[in-house]
């Protein structure tokens, strides 16, 4: 009974660790403006026929558009844009990719999130693409 | 028997297992991430109990701020960011925004409370500011890191305190400021900081200076070499290098030609570090030949005038006129209007009257040596000069101190008073019966406006053309897209204005060109005579 219990509150514990890392990393909006200025926007103007300024939608609707995690109407995933796998695919042709190499996949999601929060119609600092 | 007490022991050791694995785990990954904090900054300012409140006010942060840097504001208020004040030392005239007029804005007297959004303080909204108060230093508009930390024109240099309809009526919301949360994330200046100031003088996005907007919060190569946010990614401070809170390169008394070598850490060197040449050198361009050739130019070139082939490059226009003279004209509803052109830009607003705005414009090109003068409120002026110049730069071919520079050019109609032939101080912001924004009426602005500058008013208005000189020194292009040799050697190209210098290309006799083309055809000539008569004569 008492290893149970202290399983349970070292579960706890480590749970807890879990959440407070994951909570304490806050989204650099700076590094998420330059990935979705040179990346996001630089493939949308190229080839998806126009770009997506953040203040199109509010804060609540970019929330509810990364949760989703559907990119292309469902086609496939958003974080695939944003990883590591696909910066290594394009770093050769793109400087922020390049330069963001190595920056772990969810703190770059964070990042990007931090910025269009941060550029939203209702956000702090309403932004464009450019 | 035995069985249950190996298969309680194996639990057992299963569970501590686990245990310890889950709490390895989630400490890793809270280590993982205060490395990455530290990576980045030596303190984390959320951990600071002095910090730990809610804020009702910006002078209440700055005094949380004040108990650890305990110096801070003594040395903010010896600053021109502070004073806005500077003494002139080479012709002691008193500049400084609170001073000089311009041809955009015109005046800060009788405006301050909402000028000194762009204040490093809080408060200064009329000649009454505490300039002794500690307090009233501003630490977070400087060094918020969260970028929603914002001053309001009218709010004399506080944030909003709560959300607050701007402009009145507008039904467009600027939300309080969390105070807590700027103070709790501050951190080093950045080129949003600077920014939200810099990139918006003038009243609006890169109306002033030409070379300095929004484009470059987060710019690319193609428009800023050293603040490409992909590469070198310089902030504001890696050139204008602060000490003590002191910002080096200063508008009033600039470096034209920094004759001084690279900067080197370690070597006493008093020089601005401001310039090109504080990290280029004298030599800028390396190799033999054609390199060996741009260096001849550094002494009669700057680096700028090469590097920075046009104003306005980051798609943001500048304003390159502004008429103040059109202001006034209401809609058919009897209420102020604006005009925008065919890209959606204003080129016409009742408040202010007409602009002229301009990208990737060719700058003008002038001789500088650093010296500059005003034209100060009650220095007399005359409409029957071709233009009255705010500021007059000095420089010449011969004066052994000036390079050619590249030039933004700003047009300007503006008031005057015709009696006295004196500039005017008008009072344009507000929401009181005198505010020109608000009445559309000259007079009484300008009565009120020079009221308060303390200068006599005849009751006259009339309007004089003015023109005022920008140095163009940010948005440095890529080498491969500097200004061609051509650009300038050449028969009405860029320098064709330059006097007191020889250009080859643009320069030029008739005569002696003939002269030098039948010289060069004559030894051309007689080097084929002479060989051809000697392999004549060996075959004889």
């Amino acid at each position: 009974m008492k290893s149970r219990q202290l399983l349970l509150t070292a579960l706890t514990i480590g749970l807890l660790g879990l959440s407070c890392g994951a909570g304490a990393y806050d989204g650099d909006w700076k590094r998420g403006r330059v990935y979705y200025r040179s990346v996001c926007t630089a493939c949308h103007a190229a080839q998806a026929g126009g770009s997506i300024a953040p203040s199109t939608m509010t804060k609540a609707q970019w929330d509810s558009y990364l949760q989703a995690d559907k990119h292309a109407k469902g086609k496939d995933s958003l974080k695939q844009y944003v990883g590591k796998a696909y910066r290594a695919s394009i770093r050769s042709q793109n400087k922020a990719a390049e330069k963001f190499s190595d920056v772990p996949d969810d703190d770059m999601f964070e990042d990007i999130k931090a910025f269009v929060i941060k550029g939203a119609k209702d956000g702090d600092a309403p932004a464009s693409c450019s | 028997m035995k069985t249950s007490s190996f298969t309680h022991l194996a639990r057992c050791r299963v569970r501590r297992a686990a245990l310890l694995a889950a709490v390895l785990l989630g400490g890793a990954i809270q280590g993982g991430h205060a490395l990455a904090a530290r990576a980045e900054s030596t303190a984390d300012h959320s951990k600071f109990k002095e910090l730990q409140q809610a804020f009702s006010s910006g002078p209440e942060v700055t005094q949380a701020c004040l108990n650890c840097h305990t110096e801070a504001s003594k040395q903010v208020h010896r600053t021109k960011h502070w004073t806005w004040e500077f003494l002139n030392p080479a012709n002691d005239q008193r500049l400084g925004k609170k001073n000089v007029i311009n041809n955009f804005c015109i005046s800060v007297p009788s405006n301050y409370p909402f000028c000194t959004s762009c204040h490093v303080g809080y408060g200064w909204k009329d000649a009454s500011f505490d300039f002794k108060s500690e307090a009233n230093v501003d630490c977070l508009v400087c060094h918020d890191t969260t970028g929603s930390y914002r001053k309001l024109p009218g709010l004399a240099g506080h944030p909003p305190y709560q959300d607050t309809e701007i402009p009145p009526g507008s039904g467009k919301i600027a939300r309080a400021v969390d105070l807590t949360k700027v103070a709790q994330k501050v951190g080093r200046t950045s080129r949003d900081t600077c920014g939200a100031c810099h990139f918006f003088g003038g009243g609006g996005d890169g109306v002033k200076h030409g070379d300095m907007d929004s484009s470059l919060a987060a710019p690319d190569k193609e428009l800023d070499v050293h603040m490409d946010a992909t590469g070198l990614d310089f902030t504001c401070g890696t050139c204008h290098r602060t000490s003590s809170h002191d910002i080096p390169g200063s508008r009033y008394t600039p470096v034209a030609r920094d004759t001084e070598g690279a900067h080197v850490p370690g070597r006493e060197d008093r020089s601005l570090p401001a310039t090109c040449p504080a990290c280029h050198g004298q030599t800028p361009h390396k190799g033999n030949g054609p390199a060996a050739k741009l260096n001849d130019h550094t002494d009669t070139v700057a680096c700028q005038t090469c590097h920075i082939p046009a104003i306005a490059r980051g798609g943001v226009a500048t304003k390159m006129s502004w008429d103040w003279s059109t202001a006034g004209q209401l809609g058919p509803d009897g209420k102020a209007m604006m005009k925008k052109d065919g890209d959606g830009r204003v080129i016409y607003d009742s408040k202010k009257g007409d602009f002229v705005l301009g990208e990737n414009v060719i700058p003008d090109y002038a001789w500088f040596n650093g010296d500059v003068t005003y034209t100060l409120l009650g220095d007399k002026v005359d409409k029957n000069d071709a233009v009255t110049r705010i500021n007059t730069l000095g420089g010449s071919a011969g004066d052994g101190r000036s390079l050619i520079w590249p030039m933004k050019v700003f047009h300007g109609v503006q008031p005057y008073d015709p009696v006295n032939r004196t500039l005017v101080t008008p009072h344009t912001a507000g929401n009181d019966d005198t505010a020109y924004w608000r009445n559309f009426g000259w007079e009484k602005a300008i009565d009120a406006g020079m009221s308060v500058s303390g200068a006599s008013f005849s009751g006259k208005v009339d309007f004089i053309k003015t023109e005022m000189s920008w140095p163009i020194t940010h948005m440095v292009a890529p080498k491969e897209q500097a200004v061609r040799c051509g650009e300038c050697h050449s028969k009405g190209g860029r320098l064709e204005r330059i006097e007191g210098i020889y250009i080859p290309g643009r320069d030029g006799n008739r005569l002696i060109d003939l002269l030098g083309w039948l010289m060069a055809g004559g030894a051309l000539a007689g080097a084929l005579i002479h060989g051809g008569l000697r392999l004549l004569r060996r075959d004889a």
